[in-house]
């Protein structure tokens, strides 16, 4: 094998599970394109031509609605007025926007999983966090902008840390599957939220939508290029250094390295003096706080204000980059880019041809499927059956927490 | 005593497992609490001696002959306390063998009452829709508890029913849609609900083929179990609103299915203020209870049941004995998958009468709440689906009552319940030991 | 009936399992099948009983030839197997667990006959003198009992063949004899008995016949009246089984390990170890015998710090170290090599370079605050590769992927890298092969002309006389006595193990 190919073979089944996804999700569109098959009966060649058609402007208004349209660039390059680099550059980084949570999210999900914990429950953290940081920055209204993106920030990385300690905590403490309880806390953050936003302290004037007061009225993180329309923040270059730093913390410093010891094999770590209850707990403090500030970012930087749909299911999605990237903190940031890039180019698919954004939702499913699945990727596209085992990308242990350790012992 | 008696016991203390003694502790923890909880129902009765409490149920039907029930709040809360703190002590003096479960039937009721005409404070309130409400919105989620325990029985979890919920919703509305279509626009009230009915079935097969879907990814292909469904759960979400958006929001004879209406029995449907809240309900709420008794027969009194359960408790003790695990899994998953379509459709046929978007709303979460309040029995997650929907039926009641309890709090009760029970705080529930476990069959 | 296997071949990936096996055991004779680990036994019994194929070779009963495809067949034609790890469903009450998969129905659902069921229980139990509670749950019985129970399921559903796989890896010598007495009932009311160990002792007092397997190939058979421990040891392992460790007198000085009416509970809460007292003095190896289950697993991870000590007094250098965390103890100078290698000492998802820090990951030179150096990490691997002879692709490889001589090699390496009072060696050899065993044996007898005070946890006898320089023996969670090392014999040690004392 080239060297090339040796250094794409990890890359081998993500890059084959996104293609097999986008293929069935074609066949979605394909199938549902009612304008052209009705003609089917009448004129076949035609029918199945548009249908095609449609696949293909789908997918191409998508790469255009992620990266840009080259009309616009070439008109920028030629003509560099603030507008002109605008209309060029906003949709490359828009895909940064869109990438910026999905960031943060993959890397709090990579956390709980390398410690051998499923935390489900990204989703609630990162909604808390948002609520938490839009709570405290409508609370300090009038202080310096600074001051409020800071406190708000850390308040948001508070509630979301507090959301994950939870399940953490009844893990290690009682045994409870955090599983079950991170699905249920998701809920319950919702209805937090809901509830929240009702109040006469966080709730809009005149609105009886559940959505708060317009945060970017007063604070706003701010941009990293200042053109007009533009929303790429700060936030995502504080999502590059979270990326750094969670690497850094997994594989150069203790705490790391005992929360993965106890990710592989729970009894080995408690054999070699690890306190590995206490590496769930932290795991899964870390995920929540993670996705809390991913949920900081979003509220004071992309958002105008806080509102109840305020993450499209990147918890979920952050599953899925999780997987996709084996949970290596690098390998998350470039599948969010990638995811990012889809849920933007999404947009512009949807104004153009009329395919909901939701497409991406299932596309985004399927990709998991076939990342947990590499033996069907392989079995479908045929290649290397045979595999050396490779690292579990999913915890160890899930679900059967060992049972709790003489605590008698460990005073 | 005699010293010989002090080793003895001391002997049978040591003998003594330590889930027996954390089974002991639990029970204590619980006793208390049921004691404290009475101790509080009587303390809340002394200032309410004089508030009245009025409730009233319908007779006959919705609106008809009105049959009131007056008493005081006070009076109320000293028969819920009294019961709670006996039940207590009763808890504390038989310790870890009291069935606690089954009191719980009794004491839950209680509070929910007294607590409710505490917020009445002196209106009247009439229970007929709230009971029957109660009924209706626990179908589906009993159904779909039963889909989780007879997946998660035989060794597979099922995270996926809210998926199965959607997809089962979006499928039986446009099946039942294009029936009606072909039917015409003067097909008769029978053909209709024979459009409904073929909408049902065809939930059940989605249900079937989604279920299959997990069980091929989980025992074919080892994708861990908690993943797949998670991956369901969002898969199911992305394909119906895309073809919500796509195809039914714009072709809205696909999604105008012939509904599901309620059903009044002869001679039962007739029996004076039970008749209207048991018996005036649709299909869905008769075929559910039939369902838990024949279920509940089928898992513990049958060779089916057993083997199910040993698929799912010790997969290698049943293979060993030339059962064949993985084929009681796959069937076991294609009956859950029918009983979470049919649940899915009757959101869709009888509840809104249309397919919306995201309209399980959690259900299957919740769903699966009941699954472990009820401890994966069918008789227990029956009763937990029906506090979890009536908590859901009181707040139209209580909105419309003027009484101010914010929503959010009564939405959270499943969410939290199940949090305290699988922290296991008042007694630990055990699932079955091998749920979510790939087994390699020879 | 009468049994025979003729040239059974069975091919794994890289692994020729079984090798043209041919064995044979009459109506009413019991059949001692001796192997060490890995010899081919449990594959040859997974044939037998219908879980694997044979690649070649036939499966005779009484004269005709049979193929199982699958478990039910192979009941179908009167095989009943007693698997090493009990096959009974911890929730079903003994009726259920014996009846399940040979369940009497009635009516058009299935209706499990439970009083049938339960008849049946009880008849098989008295006549066969089992004595198993029918309504009793099987989570809650004793090991030994819970056997009784699997052997009721064979007869349960009328097995004429009965196969037992290493019954008596997990029970006390009490009911191991008991075992031999059901075993000897069962050969004479006409049952055929294949009776799998690797205990010498056992297949000599039980067995009519002995067949030896050795690397997946019939390597003898031997009559028990007249064959000896050395013939069958021989044949067993290819060689005198001899295990000499090279080591000079011991030189014992102070006491370091004090342990004083230590008692332990199990998991299940039972009392696993009673009123233990030992002392271990450094530059003394004790080693500890016993039959697996009598406690000394529990000794041991209380020693260490892993389990709760329930009464009693641990004192390392004569201070306690009851109630100190198992992190302290490690610091304190203990090694501990733990008995199951992947499980307990090993995280095989980690590199070799990781696991030789995984108890000092957190201390100079490996780490500075929480800083990891990969640096001084990468340079303690490489030397300790060379050290100790770990055979590895590289210090990045993954320690799963290594050898069990290699594994156990990392593993003794991590744990002998520091200064070092007491080791703890927890079964250091099981099923290695004889190269890594003299291996580890001259590594630790360095450790004790060191200074170091060892205690060796031991089932094999071998491996007990030839390193032990005390012999402490562990019957019933006690410790019923302890030997000098030059006074040990084989009978002396084997008395006290079976609990003659």
């Amino acid at each position: 094998m080239s060297r090339v190919g040796r250094a794409l073979r990890p890359a081998l089944v993500p890059i084959l599970a996104i293609i097999t996804a986008f293929i069935v999700g074609s066949i979605f569109i394909l199938i549902t394109d009612f304008e052209n098959l009705s003609q089917l009966g009448t004129d076949p060649g035609a029918a199945i031509g548009g249908a095609v058609n449609t696949v293909i402007n789908a997918y191409g208004a998508m790469v255009v609605g992620a990266l840009g349209d080259p009309a616009k660039y070439q008109a920028a390059l030629a003509d560099p007025t603030p507008r002109a680099l605008a209309a060029a550059l906003r949709p490359i980084t828009e895909t940064l926007v869109a990438a910026t949570p999905l960031i943060f999210t993959g890397l709090a999900v990579a956390i709980s999983f390398r410690s051998g914990a499923f935390n489900i429950g990204v989703e609630g953290q990162f909604v808390l966090g948002a609520f938490g940081a839009a709570t405290a920055a409508i609370a300090l209204k009038g202080a310096p902008m600074p001051v409020i993106i800071l406190v708000a920030t850390l308040f948001g990385v508070i509630t979301g840390g507090l959301w994950g300690f939870i399940p953490g905590f009844l893990k290690a403490r009682t045994g409870a599957s955090e599983v079950i309880t991170t699905i249920m806390l998701n809920y319950v953050a919702a209805q937090v939220v809901l509830f929240g936003l009702r109040s006469d302290f966080l709730r809009q004037e005149n609105s009886d939508q559940p959505i708060s007061k317009v945060l970017s009225d007063f604070v706003r993180i701010p941009l990293l290029i200042d053109l007009p329309a533009m929303r790429l923040h700060w936030g995502f270059i504080v999502a590059l250094i979270m990326a750094v730093v969670v690497s850094w913390f997994l594989f150069r410093t203790t705490k790391g390295f005992e929360l993965r010891a106890a990710g592989f094999n729970m009894t080995a770590a408690r054999y070699a003096g690890m306190n590995a209850s206490f590496s769930i707990i932290l795991a899964m403090t870390l995920s929540g706080a993670l996705a809390g500030l991913g949920g900081s970012m979003e509220v004071l930087g992309t958002v105008p204000q806080m509102s109840n749909d305020i993450s499209p299911g990147y918890g979920f999605t952050a599953i899925a980059l999780a997987l996709l990237a084996g949970n290596r903190p690098f390998g998350i940031v470039l599948a969010a880019l990638l995811f990012g890039a889809l849920r933007n180019g999404g947009g512009l698919m949807g104004v153009k041809t009329g395919i909901p954004v939701d497409l991406l939702t299932f596309v985004q499913a399927l990709v998991i499927i076939f990342v947990a699945a590499p033996g069907l990727i392989r079995a479908i596209w045929r290649v290397d059956r045979k595999k050396a085992p490779e690292t579990p990308s999913t915890p160890a242990a899930p679900a059967k927490p060992d049972a709790p350790t003489p605590e008698g012992s460990a005073a | 005593m005699t010293a010989a008696d002090a080793t003895f016991t001391e002997h049978a203390i040591h003998e003594d497992s330590s889930a027996a003694r954390a089974a002991r502790r639990s029970a204590r923890i619980r006793g208390v609490i049921f004691a404290v909880l009475g101790l509080f129902a009587l303390q809340l009765a002394i200032s309410t001696m004089d508030t009245p409490a009025k409730f009233s149920f319908w007779i006959d039907k919705q609106g008809g002959t009105a049959f009131p029930i007056q008493t005081t709040v006070g009076i109320l809360w000293i028969l819920t306390g009294v019961v709670t703190g006996a039940t207590g002590i009763w808890q504390l003096y038989r310790g870890a063998s009291f069935k606690w479960r089954r009191m719980l039937a009794v004491i839950i009721p209680l509070w929910v009452v007294a607590t409710l005409a505490a917020l009445l404070e002196g209106k009247t309130a009439n229970l007929t829709g709230v009971l029957q409400g109660t009924l209706a919105l626990a179908t589906p989620i009993t159904l779909g508890a039963f889909a989780g325990i007879l997946s998660e029985r035989s060794g597979l979890l099922n995270i996926a029913i809210e998926g199965k919920f959607l997809i089962g919703a979006c499928v039986a509305a446009i099946a039942a849609s294009v029936v009606r279509i072909m039917l015409g626009p003067n097909a008769d009230p029978f053909m209709l609900s024979v459009a409904a009915f073929i909408g049902v079935v065809a939930a059940a097969i989605s249900g079937i083929l989604v279920a299959l879907l997990l069980a091929w990814l989980g025992i074919r292909w080892k994708v861990d179990q908690i993943i797949a469904g998670v991956v369901i759960g969002i898969g199911a979400l992305g394909i119906t609103n895309f073809l919500f958006l796509r195809v039914l929001s714009k072709n809205t004879q696909l999604n105008t299915p012939p509904t599901i209406e309620a059903v009044k029995l002869p001679i039962l449907g007739d029996i004076p203020v039970i008749g209207p809240i048991l018996f005036n309900q649709t299909p869905y709420v008769y075929f559910t209870l039939i369902v838990m008794v024949f279920f509940t027969f089928m898992l513990f009194r049958t060779r089916w049941g057993l083997r199910l359960r040993a698929s799912g408790e010790k997969p290698s003790a049943a293979g060993t004995v030339g059962i064949d695990v993985i084929r009681i899994r796959y069937r076991a998953m294609i009956l859950a998958g029918i009983l979470a379509g049919i649940a899915g459709s009757s959101l869709s046929l009888a509840s809104a009468g249309s397919f919306q978007m995201n309209m399980s709303a959690g259900r299957g979460f919740i769903a699966l709440a009941a699954v472990i309040f009820g401890a994966w029995n069918p008789v227990y997650a029956f009763g937990a689906a029906l506090v979890f929907g009536f908590s859901d039926s009181a707040q139209a009641l209580l909105s419309i009552l003027g009484v101010d309890v914010p929503p959010q709090l009564l939405n959270s009760v499943p969410y939290l319940v199940t949090i305290i029970v699988v922290a296991g705080v008042v007694g630990r529930v055990r699932g079955p030991a091998a749920a979510g476990q790939p087994y390699d069959q020879g | 009936m009468r049994l025979e296997l003729k040239d059974i071949t069975k091919t794994f990936p890289g692994v020729l399992a079984n090798d043209r096996i041919s064995i044979s055991a009459d109506r009413g004779e019991v059949l001692g099948l001796l192997g060490e680990n890995g010899a081919g036994k449990s594959t040859l019994m997974n044939i037998l009983s219908g879980l694997y194929r044979p690649d070649s070779g036939e499966i005779l009963i009484d004269g005709s030839p049979r193929v199982f495809s699958d478990p039910r067949q192979a009941i179908d034609a009167g095989i009943g197997m007693v698997h090493q790890h009990f096959q009974l469903v911890p929730v079903f009450d003994v009726v259920e667990a014996v009846a399940l998969g040979a369940e009497s129905t009635s009516g058009i659902f299935g209706t499990f006959d439970r009083s049938t069921a339960r008849q049946r229980v009880v008849e098989l139990s008295t006549k066969y003198n089992l004595n198993v509670n029918p309504d009793a749950k099987i989570e809650d019985l004793p090991v030994g009992v819970r056997q009784r129970v699997e052997i009721l399921k064979a007869l349960y559903r009328q097995s004429d063949i009965l196969v037992l796989d290493e019954p008596s890896a997990v029970l006390t010598p009490f009911e191991t004899e008991e075992l031999f007495g059901i075993i000897r009932g069962l050969a004479e009311a006409g049952t055929t008995v294949i009776f799998i160990t690797h205990k010498l002792n056992e297949v000599l007092e039980v067995a009519d016949k002995i067949t030896v397997l050795r690397r997946g190939r019939v390597a003898g058979t031997a009559d028990p009246k007249t064959a000896t421990r050395e013939q069958l040891a021989n044949l067993m392992v290819g060689r005198d089984v001899e295990l000499r460790v090279p080591k000079g007198p011991a030189n014992p000085g102070d006491v370091v390990l004090q342990i004083r009416n230590l008692h332990v509970r199990d998991d299940r809460g039972h009392m696993a170890v009673q009123d233990v007292n030992l002392e271990i003095r450094s530059g003394e190896i004790v080693a500890l015998a016993g039959v697996q289950g009598n406690g000394q697993t529990e000794l041991v991870e209380a020693i260490v710090g892993l389990r709760q000590v329930d009464s009693g007094e641990i004192n390392l250098d004569a201070h306690s170290i009851k109630h100190v965390s198992p992190r302290h103890i490690a610091d304190e100078g203990v090694a501990h090599i733990p008995e199951d290698r992947n499980r307990d000492g090993l995280i095989n998802y980690m590199t070799v370079a990781e696991n030789f820090i995984l108890d000092s990951y957190h201390r100079e030179p490996y780490s500075h605050g929480i800083r990891l150096d990969r640096t001084a990490i990468n340079e303690h691997a490489a030397q300790a590769v060379k050290d100790y002879d770990v055979r590895t692709p590289g210090i990045d490889t993954y320690a799963g992927s290594l050898s069990g001589g290699n594994q156990q090699k990392v593993i003794v390496a991590r744990e002998f890298s520091r200064p070092l009072k007491l080791v703890i060696a927890a079964q250091p050899t099981r099923g290695l092969d004889v190269g890594s065993i003299e291996y580890i044996h001259r590594r630790i007898v360095e450790q004790r002309d060191q200074g170091a005070a060892i205690l060796i946890v031991s089932t094999e006898l071998d491996e007990v006389l030839a390193v032990g320089d005390r012999i402490a023996v562990m019957q019933g969670g006690q410790v019923v006595g302890v030997v000098e090392g030059e006074e040990a014999t084989y009978e002396k040690v084997g008395m006290l193990m079976g609990g003659v004392h």
